[in-house]
């Protein structure tokens, strides 16, 4: 494409027109540094590269900037398609997590559904066995202006997730959902998922040593190359425009979880191929920026040069080079392997796992040879369709952009109390966002593999024990309020990376790493660009003084060892709120004493910790029964945080806990109601707040303040004859005991303060509520 | 004593279930689709797990049900070896004819449609759909509260005496097991008058759906499918082939049971599941 020598408007008029998504600039560094102008294939190659997807190009300096990344049980840090962490001196836990936010809006089943393909690829490329998912999911408001559309998304996405994952055979932890306006016109859906591996056989995404000497293969496996999300990257590189809806469909992938199914079977013939040869080989999955993004990240990581062949590669049409190098048509790998093993590889997926029969066209080729030079090069049809300098692809360009503080308008509401506290807690327990999410899990298969302990709704967290034999446990929780981050991004992040942490705890589960997937509007608006960095921050500062439990002596942060960066969550009406999902790895030693949130026994007694403050802003009381947001959004207290966490652990581990749970939306009521309406449904409560810490840090807090703050915090059961062991527990931590109440067999839901009755609900009238809330959102 | 435990392109649930085989001292192997059949008769006893095989193309399992094994496993099933379907396994066996639900008749109402059209394999053309799995339609007090895929644990009651059939061989009558489901196509659907009344009186039936006391409440979410009068597995006339939606191999440990099971905590514990495999060797060690 001719750029040298043209003018800037008839530059950009060029590559428009061609659909390369580049600037001006951008397209003429690349001319520099080739000495001639590009071929469109170099273009494409380009913009894919250089995508904020593929390059990070305007958040990597501020990542690099706050997050804690290393630490004594880090393994890999993000430098590959996952990080992975030690459970002990064998087994390591690999994590991914990522966002499939623009394909899902547009093609909700397709998108949901792809995004959980590419996950597990990253996590699988590992040498790992995928073990479990999880999706953390933000819709729209389901009874706004825009209910049909948020609700055909919200319901698409659930079944591309099921209809996938299930299939594919990987049991699903959890996630969660949170609906709130500013998701109307971009849905988040993110992906997080697990595998195990163990630590002599974790396999890299990069050309092994000696590879170019040696001419090392490179084979292509899976899925014929299609036209299929063509321009993925870039699409999700922009905001959203409803008129341009129909081509952006074409840049959603294909889904096919059936040959994915067959593919992890016969990469794990491969892994034990190799372990048997004893050589290193290189494994990477093709996701955004197709095979170019694959092929040139490893050879560049291993510090290589390669030459490739279109001619060799198996393709579903004759499609032109550069759609074959930049499609994202998913179920593909690349690996990059010795001649010698060659013949071995074609045999495990041509004919052991019969690929070519198994789908249409898919199969192994050989597409190339890895060299000592510093090219990437491309031919097809005897011509060069690409030939560039492979670090100047692979490194991309650096923005540092510009911030600016978005200043909102936000006051604290002027209000009476209610009166009537049992209508304002079925409200509560009724609304989308607090209502049980069992009519969503049930469509996930959270059995499948057989590993499951804990499954979703029984507990803060997720808990899989993924190797027989092994008492460890893995515990996943997600998190993030989309409130808090409105009111505070900093906040918010800091909020997003405790609760979950508190998440695992609640089932005994020690914080091991953090992943985070942040959800962001434009960041060539400085105002988003000023948001994402104050959540970034927020997050670092909790990870940063929430100490690695074993390690707190050295003030070791919980590292944060994976993540992703989504940008453009945007559409002309505004951007998504700052969304810095974090997701949570925790290590059980010992599965048998993981405990989970239900009422255990009559008689028990219920103890709070974490007193409850002022800070309503961004509640589910305000919004709900007030439809106000307020302005005092909850704050982690590091000291105290760090001490509940780590004092619930302990307990768990002790054996003195019969059930806990975290507060969090929906303040203490809801998480007392939860614990009471959850599976068996079997008990009641009666608690009284009369409590000194109850009523607040200053004390004498109104009731409804009381009830529905979301301060951070535990509600516990303690067993029978463990509350002393458990106060003395509690104080060693500097923490405040309150005995607030006793679990009851009278299923009924009773709240007093200082003897006068508060609320008094029957329990089944109150389950009713809460079962429903969920369904009548997604009807 | 030696186990194949089947695997189709799709299959997802072969690694648990050999570990269930495998738990109760029985030799187990997967068998991937594309093996000689002929070396079938080597083993014992089979299990088909389950899984999407062929992405549940047409219908769940009539791809696999055409596959040259399963005409290899129909002659293993005459010998008497006993054949354990869970879940895809299930609709496999259903749809392949070792389970009733297809007949060879001349009755012409019941022939149009029969020849779906798909390979050619073991089932004569002009054999009939008597039964079929369907797609799960949740009722309750006379509404469709939900369709579809749907993940839980159930309780299931053991419907014929113990001996009857291989995988309940070592159960006795009315026991309660609770093991979970994960299914999207387990509403067992009859057009042929008289086949349930024949597997009933045949004692064919071998579960049923019911509440934690074994009661038979045939409405959501007792009968978690919709599935005719609550039935969650049948066995063949001989009794030495069982097709079952519940899985039983994820609920084979105790730790696997859901929170409120009391029985969890006692982690070392066998779980209910764990009986149908000591069943299907039992059966084996008395019919060698």
């Amino acid at each position: 494409m001719k750029i040298i020598g043209l003018s800037d408007p008839e530059v950009e008029v060029s590559l428009r027109a061609a659909g390369i998504g580049m600037s001006v600039p951008e397209a003429r560094t690349i001319a520099g540094v080739l000495g001639r102008d590009p071929t469109l294939t170099e273009l494409f190659c380009y913009d894919a590269m250089w995508s904020e997807h593929c390059s990070y190009k305007s958040s990597r300096s501020t990542l690099r900037e706050f997050l804690p990344t290393d630490g004594p049980n880090v393994v890999m840090g993000p430098v590959e398609d996952s990080g992975i962490v030690a459970i002990d001196d064998k087994w390591c836990v690999v994590i991914s997590h990522e966002s499939h936010n623009h394909p899902s809006q547009v093609l909700p089943n397709e998108g949901a559904a792809t995004g959980i393909g590419g996950i597990v690829r990253d996590v699988n490329c590992m040498g790992a066995t995928v073990v479990a998912t999880a999706d953390p999911l933000r819709f729209g408001n389901p009874y706004g202006p825009k209910a049909n559309k948020v609700r055909w998304v919200a319901e698409g996405v659930v079944d591309g997730i099921w209809q996938y994952g299930n299939a594919l055979g990987v049991p699903n932890m959890g996630g969660d959902i949170v609906f709130n306006d500013s998701f109307d016109d971009n849905c988040l859906v993110n992906v997080v998922s697990i595998g195990i591996v163990r630590r002599d056989q974790i396999i890299r995404s990069r050309a092994p040593p000696l590879a170019g000497e040696k001419g090392y293969d490179i084979i292509l496996i899976g899925k014929p190359t299609d036209s299929s999300g063509l321009g993925g990257v870039t699409f999700a590189s922009e905001a959203l425009r409803e008129e341009d809806e129909e081509t952006n469909r074409g840049a959603v992938q294909i889904p096919d979880p059936f040959l994915k199914n067959v593919l992890f079977k016969a990469n794990d013939d491969l892994f034990k191929l190799v372990r048997e040869a004893g050589v290193e080989i290189g494994f990477k999955d093709l996701g955004g920026g197709g095979f170019t993004c694959a092929t040139s990240e490893m050879g560049s990581a291993g510090g290589f040069g390669m030459e490739i062949n279109l001619d060799d590669m198996h393709k579903a049409a004759d499609f032109p080079a550069e759609v074959l190098s930049i499609a994202e048509t998913q179920e593909r790998f690349l690996i990059i392997s010795p001649p010698e093993l060659r013949e071995k590889i074609l045999k495990i997926y041509n004919e052991d796992w019969d690929l070519p029969n198994v789908y249409e066209g898919a199969r192994a080729s050989v597409v190339g040879k890895i060299n000592t030079g510093d090219r990437f090069r491309v031919s097809y049809k005897g011509e060069m369709a690409c030939d560039v300098p492979i670090k100047h692809l692979t490194e991309g360009i650096r923005y540092n952009r510009l911030e600016l503080p978005r200043t909102i308008k936000v006051s604290e509401p002027d209000f009476a109390e209610p009166a009537d506290y049992n209508d304002v807690l079925l409200k509560i327990l009724r609304s989308p966002n607090i209502a049980s999410r069992e009519h969503v899990y049930r469509y996930y298969d959270t059995e499948v593999m057989g590993n499951t302990v804990i499954r979703p709704g029984e507990a803060d967290a997720g808990l899989i024990a993924p190797v027989r034999g092994e008492m460890f446990g893995v515990a996943l929780a997600v998190d993030s309020n989309p409130f808090y981050g409105r009111l505070s991004p900093y906040w918010g992040g800091a909020t997003a990376a405790a609760e979950a942490m508190r998440n695992v705890a609640a089932i005994g589960a020690v914080p091991s790493t953090l992943t985070d997937c942040l959800n962001y509007g434009n960041p060539e608006k400085p105002e988003a660009f000023w948001e994402f960095r104050e959540g970034v921050k927020g997050l670092a500062e909790s990870c940063k003084n929430l100490y690695l439990k074993g390690f707190e002596d050295q003030q070791q942060p919980v590292p944060i060892v994976s993540g992703n960066v989504s940008f453009y969550n945007e559409s002309p009406d505004g951007s998504v709120d700052p969304s810095p999902v974090v997701a949570c790895v925790g290590i059980m030693k010992d599965i048998s004493k993981a405990i989970t949130m239900d009422l255990k026994k009559a008689g028990d007694k219920l103890f709070l910790i974490g007193p409850r403050f002022d800070e309503l802003g961004g509640s589910e009381y305000y919004q709900t029964i007030l439809g106000v947001t307020g302005a005092n959004v909850p704050i982690v207290r590091f000291d105290l945080e760090r001490n509940m966490i780590y004092a619930v652990i302990d307990a768990i581990d002790e054996g003195i806990l019969a059930a806990a749970h975290d507060i969090s939306n929906g303040g203490l009521a809801a998480s007392l109601c939860e614990m009471a309406l959850v599976r068996p449904a079997r008990f009641g409560f009666d608690v009284d707040l009369a409590g000194e810490g109850v009523q607040g840090s200053e004390g004498g807090m109104r009731t409804d303040k009381i009830l529905f703050s979301e301060s951070s915090g535990f509600v516990l059961e303690a067993k029978a004859g463990s509350e002393a062991r458990l106060i003395e527990l509690l104080k060693k931590y500097d923490l405040e005991p309150m005995q607030i109440g006793t679990v009851t067999g009278k299923r009924r839901i009773v709240i007093s303060r200082s003897g006068e009755s508060v609320a008094d609900l029957d329990l089944d009238e109150a389950r009713n509520a809460w079962m429903s809330g969920l369904v009548e959102a997604m009807r | 004593m030696k186990i194949a435990v089947m695997q189709f392109p799709g299959t997802n649930c072969e690694f648990e279930t050999l570990v269930a085989v495998k738990a109760v001292d029985m030799e187990g192997e997967i068998f991937r689709w594309n093996r000689s059949a002929g070396e079938l008769s080597d083993f014992d006893g089979f299990v088909i797990p389950g899984g999407f095989s062929y992405q549940d193309r047409i219908r769940a399992g009539v791809i696999a049900s055409k596959e040259p094994v399963m005409s290899a496993l129909k002659e293993e099933a005459d010998k008497g070896k006993p054949i354990l379907g869970i879940c895809n396994g299930f609709q496999i066996l259903v749809e392949s004819g070792l389970l009733p639900g297809r007949s060879i008749s001349c009755d012409k109402e019941s022939e149009k449609g029969s020849n779906m059209g798909v390979g050619s394999g073991s089932n004569k053309a002009s054999s009939n759909v008597d039964m079929a799995l369907a797609q799960n339609v949740m009722i309750s007090k006379g509404k469709i509260v939900r369709r579809g895929y749907y993940c839980d644990w159930v309780n299931l009651r053991h419907e014929s005496p113990s001996k009857r059939c291989s995988g309940s061989f070592a159960i006795e009558r009315g026991a309660l097991l609770k093991i979970p489901i994960a299914h999207g196509e387990g509403n067992l659907v009859t057009t042929t008058p008289g086949l349930i009344k024949k597997l009933n009186d045949d004692q064919q039936v071998i579960f049923r759906y019911c509440d934690k006391n074994g009661r038979i409440i045939n409405e959501f979410p007792f009968n978690v499918n919709g599935s005719t009068e609550s039935i969650a597995a049948i066995c063949n006339e001989q009794g030495n082939v069982l097709g079952m939606m519940p899985h039983p191999e994820r609920a084979f440990f105790a730790w696997q049971l859901p929170a409120f099971d009391p029985r969890k905590q006692r982690a070392d514990e066998a779980g209910p599941g764990r009986r149908v495999f000591e069943s299907m060797k039992r059966y084996i060690e008395v019919n060698a």
